[in-house]
């Protein structure tokens, strides 16, 4: 049932990006429309089968919920990142109207999803240890909502650079009717990086929690939580220098940019970790 | 028969010299609808008067009305008017509104004007049921052509471009600081677009004080020296150079320190002045954006492209729309004498059947109700190859034929083009002639009922 639910969400991913992509081209309100809808419908589905999920998990916790069952497969983090992407991209087109945005998120929701979903993987448990710890549920749902919060900074930053680019050199592109002010996209970034480094903050705390509780390390010296400790130092360099110097625009976006990366390499760095390494790679890998 | 007619000028027809003596004030209006509702054969009538248009839309019994629609146009109007009947009138009617015939093709204005129009003749007692409904579509065509084509996007004249710009800049420029360095006559207009546009405070900065003071009064702005400035470039979130000036009065070095002071925020620099006051190099810095002249004029060049480009896809658009409002109409026409052949042949059926009832002697109720059915049975079908045809002509000439042949007069004809006839009421055709109506089409349904 929930993998039936996923893959109706997908089918209604892929419409809400042929939407988007297609207004790009062809910029009728009524495709921005059906696009949004879309979205909410496969949002709707998606976050029913985490639902159905957490049913069929049968008590065992987080380990049973969706995360390490026979449901699903594989790739259920990034398919939880994609969901609170898209919720997250939703909020904000409600409140600011980023059409524009949307036609890279559904897109790339698709991209994350397809292979999360349908690349067969097998599955093996959490260690038992982790099975109901609450720091690894704060950990992975910081982690997620940090990463959702910084994908769309990231989206908003290329759209800002884009955009900042044909106002310089005073050449406007196909899309430039398409894209929003400056102010709108550096304001709804700059928000968006806060709120990604405070959730980001707290996944890393929480990660070091459950790391002491499964290998007894509080800050174990391997790529993935080198990559978040350095995207966290950035996001605080770029929080401080907008505060104290008043950094905006250009600047901003780019390290915004470098940050997304450095984000991608921890997530590298999840996916290169040995089986037992940490219990997120647990969740991602399968296998076992 | 009824005919759309339109009669007028326009500004392909004549300039504004001419334009203005013939433009019909608004409070003369409902006196000069009256006027023309009350010609011979004028059912309807419209005035639309704007800066670029004085035309009359009517809805009259013949074309000849055109003649005494010209007339009251006036003298001078009537020497240039042109006159566009049925078809053609309709199709003005539709680019009018949608604004293909418009001086700047895309602008929004012409619409509303078009509704108000509208409004002023029903308030005035001049409008009708035709061109409400030739309005109605004509309003949906040019939403159509709003929202599927980019004719109405992108500003034409330079000043509006800086405008936009500064929006795609900033964002809403309510609650915004701008700040005019000179008295250019473009940088007012600009300054003036800012100023509607929600710019809230504007800043007039000359080398004359009494003339900053002068032109602050005439923007509704505030007089400030221009020694300060450099202070002035960390407050404004616009500025406007238009100054005589032979040399830049923005340098690179003074907007470098201003971009500190203001912690970076961004300014968006208009230089409308001829040698430029601004260097060119400003425009590196960071969140400083500087759009000269040629810059500005090159945007409005290409949303002017654009929209030339969207012109035909608008023209289609139109012509779709059209189509659809006659079929509509076609549609309306045929409806009146299907319901009457059907009235007509229902009761001829009911009273033969009475009549043979009368003839036959008692009958019991299942006998009685079967003879009905069968009398409505053959009245279905014998209509029904009639009425297919006609549905699916959608009126037209073969509903008026329909009418001709069953002798069915009280109803509608179809007209040539434009827009579909007003049903006329009852009281119209003298009752004697209703009647011989009805006789004929008795005889006629009489004939057919006995084969």
């Amino acid at each position: 049932m929930a993998t039936l639910l996923v893959h109706i969400a997908l089918l209604a991913y892929a419409a809400a990006a042929a939407a988007y992509l297609t207004w790009l081209v062809r910029p009728r309100d009524r495709l921005v429309s059906a696009g949004r809808l879309l979205l909410l419908a496969g949002l709707v589905l998606h976050a029913a089968s985490f639902v159905v999920a957490l049913g069929l998990s049968h008590g065992e916790g987080l380990a049973g919920a969706g995360f390490g069952s026979e449901q699903w497969r594989g790739g259920q983090l990034f398919s939880l990142l994609a969901a609170v992407t898209v919720a997250g991209y939703l909020a904000l087109d409600l409140r600011y109207r980023l059409p524009v945005a949307g036609a890279f998120v559904a897109p790339v929701t698709l991209a994350v999803m397809v292979p999360a979903h349908l690349v067969h993987s097998g599955t093996r448990p959490i260690a038992p240890v982790l099975s109901h710890s609450a720091a690894l549920a704060v950990h992975v749902g910081a982690a997620t909502a940090g990463t959702a919060a910084l994908s769309l900074a990231f989206a908003l930053s290329l759209l800002y650079l884009a955009s900042e680019k044909q106002l310089k050199a005073k050449h406007p592109g196909r899309l430039f009717s398409r894209l929003p002010s400056l102010e709108l996209i550096d304001r709804v970034g700059w928000h968006l990086s806060v709120w990604g480094f405070v959730f980001l903050s707290v996944a890393i705390a929480t990660g070091s929690l459950v790391s002491r509780e499964s290998t007894g390390a509080a800050l174990p010296l391997a790529p993935k939580e080198g990559f978040a400790v350095l995207a966290w130092a950035l996001l605080a360099a770029l929080i401080q220098a907008r505060l104290v110097a008043g950094w905006r625009g250009r600047r901003v976006a780019l390290l915004v940019v470098a940050g997304f990366l450095l984000l991608v390499g921890t997530y590298a760095g999840l996916l290169a970790a040995p089986p037992h390494g940490s219990a997120a790679a647990a969740l991602l890998r399968g296998g076992g | 028969m009824a005919v759309l007619l339109c009669v007028g000028l326009s500004h392909k027809q004549v300039p504004i010299a001419i334009r203005e003596q013939v433009a019909v004030a608004a409070d003369q209006l409902p006196e000069r609808l009256r006027r023309l509702k009350a010609l011979p054969g004028i059912r309807e009538a419209m005035l639309l008067s704007t800066c670029n248009r004085l035309e009359i839309f009517a809805v009259a019994d013949q074309r000849g009305a055109a003649d005494d629609l010209i007339r009251e146009l006036g003298p001078l109007a009537a020497e240039h008017a042109v006159a566009r009947f049925e078809d053609e009138a309709l199709l003005h009617l539709f680019r009018v509104t949608a604004s293909l015939d418009s001086m700047v093709v895309g602008e929004a204005q012409i619409q509303g004007q078009v509704k108000d129009a509208h409004a002023r003749a029903q308030e005035a007692g001049a409008g009708g049921p035709l061109l409400v409904r030739a309005l109605g579509a004509a309003l949906s065509a040019a939403k159509r052509v709003r929202t599927e084509t980019a004719i109405a996007r992108g500003a034409l004249s330079v000043s509006s471009v800086a405008v936009r710009l500064a929006r795609k800049v900033l964002g809403e420029l309510t609650g915004r600081t701008a700040l005019l360095v000179g008295a250019g006559d473009m940088a007012q207009l600009a300054a003036r677009e800012l100023h509607a546009g929600g710019v809230t405070r504007l800043l007039v900065a000359n080398r004359s004080g009494p003339a900053a003071e002068v032109l602050a009064r005439e923007v509704g702005g505030i007089a400030v020296s221009l020694a300060e400035l450099p202070a002035l470039l960390e407050r404004a979130d616009v500025v406007l150079c238009s100054t005589g000036s032979s040399q830049a009065i923005v340098t690179r070095e003074l907007m470098v320190r201003a971009v500190k002071a203001r912690r970076f925020r961004p300014l968006f620099v208009i230089d409308l002045a001829l040698p430029r006051n601004v260097e060119p190099a400003v425009n590196e810095l960071e969140n400083v954006y500087v759009y000269d002249m040629d810059d500005l004029e090159r945007f409005a060049a290409q949303n002017r492209e654009l929209r030339a480009q969207e012109l035909q896809r608008a023209e289609e658009i139109v012509r779709e729309e059209l189509a659809a409002h006659r079929r509509a109409a076609q549609e309306r026409a045929a409806v009146p004498v299907l319901a009457r052949l059907r009235a007509q042949a229902q009761a001829l059926a009911d009273a033969e059947l009475e009549r043979t009832l009368g003839a036959l002697g008692p009958l019991d109720e299942r006998q009685r109700k079967s003879l009905r059915a069968m009398a409505s049975a053959i009245v279905n079908k014998l209509l029904h190859g009639p009425t297919e045809r006609l549905r699916g002509e959608q009126g037209g000439p073969l509903a008026d034929a329909a009418a001709e042949l069953f002798g069915i007069r009280d109803v509608p004809q179809t007209p040539a083009a434009g827009p579909e006839s007003e049903p006329p009421s009852a009281g119209r055709e003298p009752p004697a002639d209703r009647e011989k109506g009805a006789e004929r089409g008795a005889d006629v349904l009489s004939l057919l009922g006995r084969k």
